[in-house]
C-alpha cells in the first residue's frame, strides 16, 4: 500500500495535525533495508539452485519463503524510484503512467504479502508431514508434487493479489485481507505446537534435559513472534483505515505508517535467518558459494 | 490501494486545496474529514500503546506456556517408561521363541546397525505413527551408533544431546538432508526400505 512519503513543502495549514504529527523515517532507511533484504533472499535462492543436494521439498519452500520476501523488498525499492522519478519532474503525477505504474506495484505488494503467508504455512505444513508421517514423507511429497503445489499456490496469489488491487476500496477485500493474517497464524500455532509436543513427550522419555526444551520453545517463539511483530501492526493499519479514518485515536496509530511499513520489510530481513540460514547444508552451500569459488 | 482512494479523494477535494504543487495531494488522503482532537477522554496514543503492548504480552504469555509445556511430568516417570519399555522388549524378542535379558541384547558386539534399528522397532511398537525416532537412529552413521548402543543404559544425556536437537527447524532439516542425501541409495523410500531389514536380520540372529 503506497503511502508516497513528503518530499515537497509540507502544506499543512488545511490539516490538524499537529496532535498526531505523521512519523516520516528518511528514505534511505527504507532503501537500506530493502537492498539487504533483496541481497540476502537472492543469496537464499543461488544456495540453493547451484548445490544439488539442496534440491528437496524443504528447500524449495525456503526458496518461495525468499521469493516472496524479495518481491517485498523489490515493491520497496520501485516504489521509490517512481517516488524520484515524480520528485525531478519526470513523471506526470497523475497521468495513465503513473497511475498504472502504481497499480502494479500494488499487485507487487499484495502478491508479495500473500506468497508470504503462503510460504510460511506451507513451510509448517511440511515440517507436520516430516515429523508425524516421516515413513510416508517421501512418497506423499515427491519433487513433482512439491513444483505442483507451489505452482497452485502462487497462481492462486497472483490472482488474489490482481483482484484484490481492483477492487482495493470495497469493505469485504479488506476484510478477507485483513482475516488471513489471524487464519494463518492460528493454522501455524497449531501445527508447531503439535510438533512442539511430540519433541517434549520423546525428550522425557529418553533423558530429562531441560535446557533443550527451553531452546525448542525459544525457537518456536521466535518463529512466530516474528511473523506476529511484523504483520500485525500492518494489518491493524488497514482494518482501521476501513473503519474508522476519522476516529481521532484511529487516526494517530495511523501516523505510524511508516513505522509499519519498515516492520515489513525488517520482516523480509529477518525470515533467511531463521528459516534458511538455520540449516547447516545451507549454510555451509553458502559458505562455498562465498568463499570457495576456486574449489569448483 | 491507497493510491486509488487518494485519486479519489483529491478529485474530490481538488477544488478546496489551491495550490498547485505536485506534493500536497499526497496528504489529502489524510483529510477525509478533518480529524478534530478536542476532547479526547484518554491518551491519543491509546490505541498504539495498547496494541504494542498487548502484542508483548501474547508472545510472552506463549513463551510461557511452551515452557511450562517442558516442564510438566514429575522426574519418576522416566524410570517408570523405561522399565515399561524393557518389558516391551522382553516380550518381542520372547516372541521369537528367545527370551534374552535386554542388556544381553545391548552388550553384544554384533551388528551395531542391526541393534539400533532393532532398538528402533521398538519405539515403532510403541507409538505407531510416531517413527520419527526411527528417522534419528537410521539417519547417523555407523561410529555413533556403536556408541549409542554400548552407553544406551547408563549415558541418556549424551544421547539426548546427539539425538534430540530441539531447535525445531534444525530439528527436522538436518536428519531431513542429512539422512537422504544423493548419495543415499533409494531417496524416494529409505525409510521403508530401511524399516524392513532389521526385523528380519534381528529375527535371524536371534534364532541362531
Amino acid at each position: 500500500k503506497p503511502l508516497i512519503s513528503a518530499h515537497g513543502p509540507a502544506n499543512d495549514s488545511a490539516r490538524n495535525n499537529s496532535d498526531c504529527p505523521h512519523v516520516v523515517l528518511p528514505d534511505e532507511v527504507f532503501f537500506t533495508i530493502s537492498v539487504v533484504g533483496v541481497l540476502e533472499n537472492l543469496l537464499v535462492l543461488l544456495a540453493v539452485i547451484r548445490n544439488k543436494n539442496l534440491q528437496s521439498p524443504m528447500y524449495l519452500f525456503i526458496c518461495s519463503l525468499a521469493v516472496s520476501d524479495m518481491l517485498g523488498s523489490l515493491y520497496k525499492i520501485l516504489e521509490n524510484i517512481l517516488i524520484m522519478f515524480r520528485n525531478t519532474g519526470y513523471l506526470e503525477p497523475r497521468g495513465t503512467f503513473e497511475t498504472t505504474a502504481d497499480d502494479i506495484i500494488d499487485s507487487l505488494f499484495v502478491l508479495s504479502l500473500l506468497g508470504s503467508i503462503s510460504s510460511l504455512s506451507v513451510i509448517a505444513a511440511d515440517r507436520y508431514l516430516t515429523i508425524f508421517h516421516a515413513l510416508q514423507y517421501h512418497s506423499i511429497m515427491t519433487m513433482r508434487r512439491t513444483v505442483i503445489i507451489l505452482g497452485v499456490v502462487w497462481t492462486f496469489c497472483t490472482g488474489s493479489g490482481i483482484t484484490m488491487v481492483i477492487f482495493s476500496h470495497h469493505v469485504p477485500t479488506v476484510l478477507t485481507f485483513a482475516s488471513l493474517f489471524p487464519l494463518m497464524l492460528v493454522f501455524i500455532l497449531g501445527l508447531y505446537v503439535h510438533m512442539f509436543l511430540l519433541a517434549r513427550s520423546h525428550a522425557r522419555k529418553i533423558s530429562r534435559l531441560p535446557r533443550t526444551n527451553m531452546k525448542g520453545a525459544l525457537t518456536l517463539t521466535i518463529l512466530l513472534g516474528v511473523f506476529i511483530f511484523c504483520w500485525a501492526p500492518f494489518v491493524l493499519h488497514i482494518l482501521l483505515m476501513t473503519f474508522c479514518p476519522n476516529n481521532p485515536y484511529c487516526a494517530c496509530y495511523m501516523s505510524l505508517f511508516q513505522v509499519n511499513g519498515m516492520l515489513i520489510m525488517c520482516n523480509a530481513v529477518i525470515d533467511p535467518l531463521i528459516y534458511a540460514f538455520r540449516s547447516p547444508e545451507l549454510r555451509q552451500a553458502f559458505k562455498n558459494m562465498l568463499f570457495c569459488s576456486r574449489c569448483q | 490501494v491507497e493510491m486509488s482512494v487518494q485519486r479519489l479523494i483529491s478529485n474530490r477535494t481538488s477544488q478546496q486545496s489551491a495550490s498547485n504543487s505536485d506534493y500536497t495531494w499526497e496528504y489529502e488522503y489524510y483529510e477525509i474529514g478533518p480529524v478534530s482532537f478536542e476532547g479526547l477522554k484518554a491518551h491519543k496514543y491509546s490505541i498504539v500503546i495498547g496494541f504494542w503492548v498487548g502484542l508483548a504480552v501474547f508472545v510472552i504469555f506463549m513463551f510461557f506456556v511452551l515452557t511450562l509445556l517442558t516442564k510438566t511430568g514429575a522426574p519418576h516417570q522416566d524410570n517408570a517408561e523405561s522399565s515399561e519399555k524393557r518389558f516391551r522388549m522382553n516380550s518381542f524378542v520372547s516372541d521369537f521363541g528367545k527370551p534374552l535379558e535386554p542388556d544381553k541384547v545391548f552388550s553384544r558386539q554384533g551388528n551395531d546397525e542391526t541393534r539400533s534399528l532393532f532398538h528402533c522397532y521398538i519405539n515403532e511398537v510403541e507409538h505407531l505413527d510416531r517413527a520419527k525416532a526411527c528417522h534419528q537412529t537410521t539417519a547417523i552413521d555407523s561410529e555413533v551408533q556403536l556408541r549409542e548402543a554400548i552407553q544406551r543404559g547408563r549415558q541418556p544425556e549424551e544421547e539426548l544431546n546427539r539425538l534430540m536437537k530441539f531447535d525445531i527447524p534444525n530439528f527436522v532439516n538436518t536428519d531431513q538432508s542429512s539422512s537422504f542425501g544423493e548419495d543415499d541409495l533409494l531417496i524416494s523410500e529409505p525409510p521403508i526400505v530401511l524399516e524392513n531389514k532389521p526385523v528380519a536380520q534381528a529375527s535371524h540372529k536371534d534364532l541362531d
